[in-house]
């Protein structure tokens, strides 16, 4: 029962999780830095080597740029939305009221339902000729003619970001809703004999006990919504005229619509780059309010 | 604890109607277009609700009619099926001794922070060499290729899972057995397996619900009835040139009801499973 | 021959050092106790000597055998634990019969001995529950069971009455002290209540940062306490602790004129001009002024618990506590003056903590 044997003991049993990963993961991205240097194409040629031409063309063009700004746009709004709307419904969901129970089991239902079938369901919502939100809209008399939701660089971006929040606020709401119910009940009963207001108690009461898990919630779905491609390829393949196009539609693109895998390998670095600058940030913030909440 | 206010009570039931309606809303519609006739679909002003409901799409998709949409539906079902299933099983296999391992040696722990990381790592930046290297050893368009690519989701999630359930099993009981004489072997099979089974049932729930919602390697790595998943049966449906628009609705209702009863049914455990990491910080 | 040798054992972690060298020697079917705060070494040196943890220096002996790098297994030890930890998906019979079962013995054979141990704690009706189905005190005598039914050559408890309501674990210390009375194994308990350690035990070691302050019978223990440490951890209420100073009619409390006349030859042995720490078990003090050493102090607050009378007061600023009979006549605000024999007195070196004898046996 030596500590050099049990930690041995230790590595062995991860041995296989970790030559799954290093397989599935660690390789592909070891190739992946290796492509980002070439000029390969996805079928035949392996590609020479071009040092960092594939990053400064593909930074200096013109997608980048616009695809970052679209992509950083999603992500801030419906990461807002989320929160916003998941924290509301968890207040909503903590106090007492008739049919309770069956409003929060209501909630897992857009989480559990499927990405595609998500995007599928508006996508039709959102159908120019015979979609429902143009039928509705007419009908109440907000709308004279039917517009193309989807087909608008106008609207596209919006109508995507009402998609995708209304999927994902319900997993905000759980995470607020289980913190909020982990507040203990003499906590709050101590603050009614203070006499403190609603505010005061849910700013110094409740909201310390929310900050921890409403960070991680933040950092998960940050994360996410950067790396989103699943809702967008559905629904507009990240158009009109490119408006709806995140970063993950843009490796695809060159990846394998253009095949170009070199250049789309930088692509994806750049992007994995980013993501991981965003969550060190975010964790040191984390660390700091869950320190300063503890 | 606080006597509610009536006015107070009303503004939470009319919160508490409009929470439904917004969640409610979407869902219904898409069952109402999947038992509309297409005629219905396409009226204008629109027909909120059949005038004789008309299940024959659910039908025709869960038929195997050669060459049929229903034999392809059908195929699709059966590969998202089989690559979920085999994933999560590849999955929980990994998981379960490396979670324990970490759970009981947390000097080895880093190497799992290393392994969950890879979350923030976009699928795309995988997908070139995997593409490349399926199909080297031929199994692109295979459910065994495209299982193999889900453990890169799959087993992190299911590692972290298990580990916290291990760590909810106090270590005195397994120190106990192992006083009492029993071999690491007897100790897990007898002892800490079966407290963990609940969270095994969690993790591998969970571990299916990501295999059946995965969209993206599956469009890449399958093309043919011999792998397609749902999913992207379902996109080629929504993108392509199908004219009722009943039929996609239908595929989507077969599609989201596995993921939605386990949902219904399990939920408190997948809400305690969904919520550990983020309460407990 | 010794039972149980625990030779120079150290353990560290890291820079920290938590165990300095123990050495403890047991007869067989000794009950030892170590007894400390929490922090002080006494769980992790029973963890050592389960094999549960890897000393970082010296040897653990049982019967003559080293028990180094020896598996817990093959150690022929039992261990009740502060949690139980029973196994809660196996049933009370066979959380009881499977160190039995591991060890491969028959079925015929192990029944016997789970309903020998069932019958001895009292819990033959359990036997077909869960772990869940008990009450705390059930749980308590299923883990002893689970120890008992092994027959091991050392029995090792870890806390095991401190997650019980007082009334149960006043229960469970009698009915450990009459098991072991009758069993007569070798045993060796942690635990950081004196009470526990004083009923129990043969012998006690009391613990401190890793090093044993004192190991003796709870006799010793209680009435020739060696450090202060020992003198103010093992008593209830604690024992008084007064400054006081040398003189040539006996010592001289600090803040206060008053002296406690000691006799010359004890005196004789009493380091003079230097500050020591005097103490005096509250138990100690006598209502009636005949006779013995008198003390004059300021009654502060009376408490009477029933069966007996808790004054609290002060003598030159210095407080001090005295329990004495129920009928003794006490009134807050007023002198009273109390009495004590020579042989209550405990002088301590201020500085080192070790006891100053004031006798020479």
């Amino acid at each position: 029962m030596s500590g050099t044997w049990l930690t041995t003991r230790a590595w062995l049993l991860m041995l296989p999780l970790l030559i799954v990963m290093v397989a599935v993961i660690g390789w592909p991205l070891a190739d992946t830095v290796q492509l980002s240097f070439t000029d390969a194409k996805l079928v035949g040629t392996s590609g020479s080597y071009v040092g960092f031409d594939n990053y400064v063309r593909l930074v200096s063009g013109n997608a980048f740029g616009r695809t970052l700004f679209t992509t950083t746009f999603f992500a801030v709004v419906v990461v807002t939305v989320e929160m916003l709307f998941g924290v509301l419904a968890a207040l909503l969901l903590n106090q007492r009221f008739h049919g309770r129970t069956l409003l929060r089991a209501l909630l897992i239902l857009p989480w559990a339902l499927p990405t595609v079938v998500n995007a599928t369901l508006w996508r039709l919502i959102y159908n120019p000729e015979y979609g429902a939100l143009n039928a509705a809209l007419t009908q109440i008399g907000i709308l004279d003619n039917y517009r193309s939701w989807l087909g608008e660089p106008g609207t596209a971006l919006t109508a995507l970001i009402v998609a995708d929040c209304w999927k994902n606020f319900p997993l905000v709401a759980m995470i607020a809703l289980a913190a909020l119910q982990a507040v203990p009940r003499d906590v709050i009963a101590a603050s009614y004999v203070d006499g403190a207001s609603a505010f005061s108690r849910f700013r110094f009461v409740t909201l310390p006990y929310l900050a921890g898990p409403l960070m991680v919630a933040l950092v998960l779905r940050t994360i996410e919504a950067f790396k989103v491609f699943d809702i967008i390829w559905v629904m507009t393949r990240g158009g009109p005229a490119n408006s709806t196009r995140t970063m993950s539609i843009l490796v695809y693109q060159e990846a394998f619509s253009f095949q170009r895998a070199g250049s789309g390998a930088s692509l994806a670095l750049i992007v994995t780059l980013i993501i991981t600058v965003l969550a060190v940030a975010y964790g040191t913030v984390v660390k700091k309010v869950a320190g300063s909440a503890a | 604890m606080e006597r509610q206010s009536p006015l107070f009570r009303l503004f939470l039931h009319a919160a508490a109607l409009l929470l439904a309606a917004i969640i409610l809303t979407p869902l219904l519609w898409l069952f109402v277009m999947s038992i509309s006739p297409a005629a219905d679909l396409a009226a204008k002003p629109l027909r909120w609700w059949p005038a004789t409901m008309d299940f024959s799409r659910y039908a025709t998709l869960l038929s195997s009619v050669e060459n049929s949409a229903g034999a392809a539906f059908m195929a699709s079902l059966r590969n998202s099926l089989m690559v979920a299933g085999m994933a999560t099983v590849a999955a929980v296999a990994l998981a379960v001794p490396a979670g324990w391992a970490v759970s009981r040696t947390p000097s080895v722990g880093w190497s799992l922070s290393v392994v969950i990381a890879t979350y923030m790592l976009p699928p795309v930046a995988l997908a070139v060499p995997l593409y490349m290297a399926l199909a080297k050893f031929g199994l692109l368009n295979s459910v065994f290729g495209l299982a193999l690519v889900y453990l890169t989701i799959l087993a992190p999630f299911t590692t972290w899972l298990m580990k916290s359930g291990f760590d909810g099993i106090p270590r005195e009981i397994e120190q106990a057995a192992v006083i009492d004489g029993a071999s690491l072997w007897q100790t897990l099979r007898i002892i800490t397996l079966p407290l963990a089974m609940p969270v095994v049932a969690t993790s591998a729930l969970f571990a299916f619900l990501l295999g059946w919602d995965e969209f993206f390697y599956a469009l890449l790595f399958t093309s043919d009835q011999r792998a397609k998943t749902l999913t992207v049966a379902i996109a080629d449906l929504a993108g392509g040139r199908v004219s009722d628009y009943g039929l996609i609705a239908t595929a989507g209702v077969l599609a989201a009801l596995p993921p939605v009863l386990v949902g219904l049914v399990m939920q408190r455990a997948l809400i305690s499973g969904l919520t550990s990491g983020g309460v407990k910080g | 021959m010794s039972a149980l040798v625990v030779d120079t054992i150290r353990k560290s972690f890291g820079d920290v050092e938590t165990l300095k060298g123990i050495d403890i020697s047991l007869e067989s079917g000794e009950f030892l106790v170590l007894l400390g705060a929490s922090g002080c070494g006494k769980s992790t040196l029973l963890n050592i000597i389960a094999g549960l943890a890897e000393p970082t220096g010296g040897d653990i002996r049982l019967n003559g055998r080293s028990l180094i790098g020896v598996h817990p297994k093959d150690r022929d030890i039992a261990m009740v634990f502060q949690s139980y930890a029973l196994y809660p998906n196996l049933t009370v019979r066979r959380n009881i019969g499977f160190g039995l079962e591991m060890r491969k013995v028959p079925a015929a054979e192990r029944e016997k001995a789970v309903l020998e141990a069932a019958r001895l704690l009292q819990i033959e009706p359990l036997l077909d529950r869960r772990p869940s189905q008990l009450s705390g005190g059930q749980r308590q005598r299923v883990a002893i069971g689970r120890a008992l039914v092994r027959n091991p050559q050392l029995f090792l408890f870890d806390e095991p009455l401190s997650n019980l309501d007082a009334k149960l674990r006043m229960e469970m210390r009698t009915e450990l002290k009459r098991l072991h009375q009758m069993m007569k194994t070798t045993v060796v308990y942690v635990t950081h209540d004196q009470i526990e350690a004083m009923t129990l035990a043969t012998r006690i070691a009391v613990m401190r940062n890793g090093q044993i302050e004192q190991l003796g019978t709870p006799e010793e223990i209680y009435n020739r306490p060696a450090t202060l440490y020992v003198a103010t951890f093992v008593g209830a209420p604690p024992m008084n602790l007064l400054d006081v100073t040398a003189t040539a009619e006996g010592l001289l409390i600090a803040g206060s004129d008053r002296v406690i006349p000691l006799p010359p030859p004890l005196l004789a042995a009493v380091p003079h001009g230097k500050t020591l720490k005097l103490g005096i078990r509250p138990e100690c003090f006598r209502a009636e002024s005949s006779g013995g050493l008198p003390l004059t102090l300021r009654c502060e607050v009376v408490e009477l618990t029933g069966p007996e009378l808790i004054l609290s007061g002060n003598v030159g600023g210095q407080r001090l506590v005295a329990t004495l009979s129920p009928r003794t006549r006490a009134v807050a605000g007023s002198d009273v003056t109390l009495a004590l024999d020579t042989e209550a007195l405990h002088l301590f070196d201020a500085e080192t903590g070790k006891r100053i004898d004031l006798r020479a046996d």
